[in-house]
């Protein structure tokens, strides 16, 4: 059997130089995807669940001097799931669990997860959550969580879905009610974008298909990826790239007008 | 030993009820109806035969969002009063229900029906698609031949009852016949 070429292929670009570290995108992320509120407790535990999180750095501006108050940066990073190609996750569920789809998803099935947690231990990215407890939410928040995810119970592991039920709802509305491709701006007028990104106050996420040519990612690829730009502007690198796990989400480093001018005085 | 436990122990959801004699039924006289929940009393007794089968309502005239959205939606009080405030009735019992019904609207409490068809909260069905692929299929067929692909034919029963098992199997049994997706994140998100 000849397999079909798929339709969209799902990617997001992370364009660090324009991440403030603000945190909506995990609000949004909380919000959208019924993810419990994250306790001391949880913390303590280190079992709170962020699908996305913001992973902070501090470094030194002049790598000479110590890093200590003027001389100190933060630097930030959101962190998903990497949706990898060559998924360390997968072969080690016993039950197929999780599996990767023709949309080039990493997909987690709610329903066929026994909770082994062997894909939390085998992620390098860290982004498998365990469900420890009973998902419980504050009686004033029980109407806000979303009929399109599903609640996940105790003893199941979860993950980023990139918002598989906004894919799907694209899917539904754009291709199947009216017949036209899924493009970038369709998808970001109907609010079909990954809640990160439609959150994103200053554009760092970057969601989209890339079998679509005109997309935005497909653009940012050209332009930065190293795979196909031979550029010295070319910013795209993967993270943990030579585990060779083969992520879909890239990241853009930061342009770094500090360290430009430490190397020019040295 | 094995034996006594099986007649005795109330299996899963939909066979409950104690159960020996419906498995029975199934197993023996392969009565498929028979595994399905019994039609559940609802609140008022609300006559699909009179409104879709007498007076051929539409489906989606009172499901309104059976062609738009996720669920099909159960009218609200108030939706049914578009027509009562009028309409009494005939014959007493539905003069009778009718007032229920308007009682209910007065003292605006809302009437508390009883769901026929449940799927598990790790399914994400979703109406709109399938009710525009079967109209595709056949621009023709009237809705409610659609619905009935599922649902049975609402407009004789008197009290509406499960007539499809709606397990996966059952789902993925036509998505292979129509050539729909099977990946499991069509459903499962």
């Amino acid at each position: 059997m000849v397999q079909e070429r798929p339709k969209h292929k799902w990617t997001m670009v992370v364009d660090i130089d324009r991440c403030s570290g603000c945190q909506a995108c995990v609000v949004a992320c909380q919000a959208e995807n019924n993810i419990t509120i994250n306790e001391q407790r949880d913390f303590l535990q280190r079992r709170a669940k962020e699908w996305i999180r913001i992973e902070r750095y501090w470094e030194a501006i002049d790598p000479s001097k110590p890093a200590e108050f003027p001389n100190v940066k933060a630097r930030f990073i959101p962190i998903m799931c990497q949706q990898c190609d060559n998924a360390p996750c997968e072969p080690v569920c016993p039950v197929y669990a999780t599996y990767h789809n023709n949309e080039g998803l990493n997909v987690q099935v709610y329903n066929r997860c026994v909770g082994t947690r062997y894909c939390a231990n085998n992620c390098p990215y860290q982004v498998r959550f365990f469900n420890f407890w009973e998902p419980v939410w504050p009686e004033s928040l029980r109407n806000q969580l979303n009929p399109d995810v599903t609640v996940r119970s105790r003893g199941i592991m979860e993950k980023c879905t990139f918002c598989v039920q906004r894919l799907s709802r694209a899917r539904r509305t754009i291709e199947g009610r009216r017949g036209k491709r899924i493009t970038d701006e369709s998808m970001t007028e109907e609010n079909l974008m990954p809640a990160c990104v439609m959150a994103c106050p200053t554009g760092a996420l970057v969601f989209g298909d890339r079998e679509d040519p005109k997309s935005r990612v497909n653009e940012l690829l050209k332009e930065h990826d190293p795979r196909q730009a031979k550029s010295v502007a070319a910013r795209g690198y993967r993270v943990l790239e030579d585990l060779t796990t083969e992520p879909n989400v890239v990241y853009l480093k930061k342009v770094d007008p500090h360290l430009k001018k430490v190397k020019a005085h040295a | 030993m094995l034996v006594f436990l099986w007649l005795v122990v109330p299996g899963p959801w939909p066979i409950t009820g104690g159960l020996a004699p419906r498995v029975f039924a199934h197993y023996f006289w392969g009565v498929e109806s028979t595994l399905y929940r019994p039609a559940p009393d609802q609140p008022l007794a609300f006559s699909h035969v009179t409104h879709a089968g007498a007076l051929e309502i539409n489906c989606a005239f009172c499901h309104r969002t059976v062609e738009k959205e996720e669920t099909a939606s159960v009218p609200a009080v108030e939706q049914c009063i578009f027509c009562h405030k009028i309409i009494s009735g005939t014959g007493d019992a539905a003069v009778a229900e009718v007032q229920k019904l308007r009682d209910a609207f007065q003292e605006e409490k809302p009437l508390n029906w009883v769901r026929v068809h449940r799927l598990p909260d790790h399914v994400q069905f979703v109406h709109e698609p399938h009710i525009r692929f079967f109209a595709q299929q056949d621009p023709a067929a009237p809705l409610e031949a659609t619905c009935a692909t599922c649902h049975g034919d609402v407009k004789t029963m008197t009290k509406v009852k499960q007539v499809r098992s709606l397990k996966m199997g059952d789902c993925v049994n036509c998505h292979k016949d129509y050539n729909a997706p099977t990946d499991c994140a069509a459903c499962h998100y």
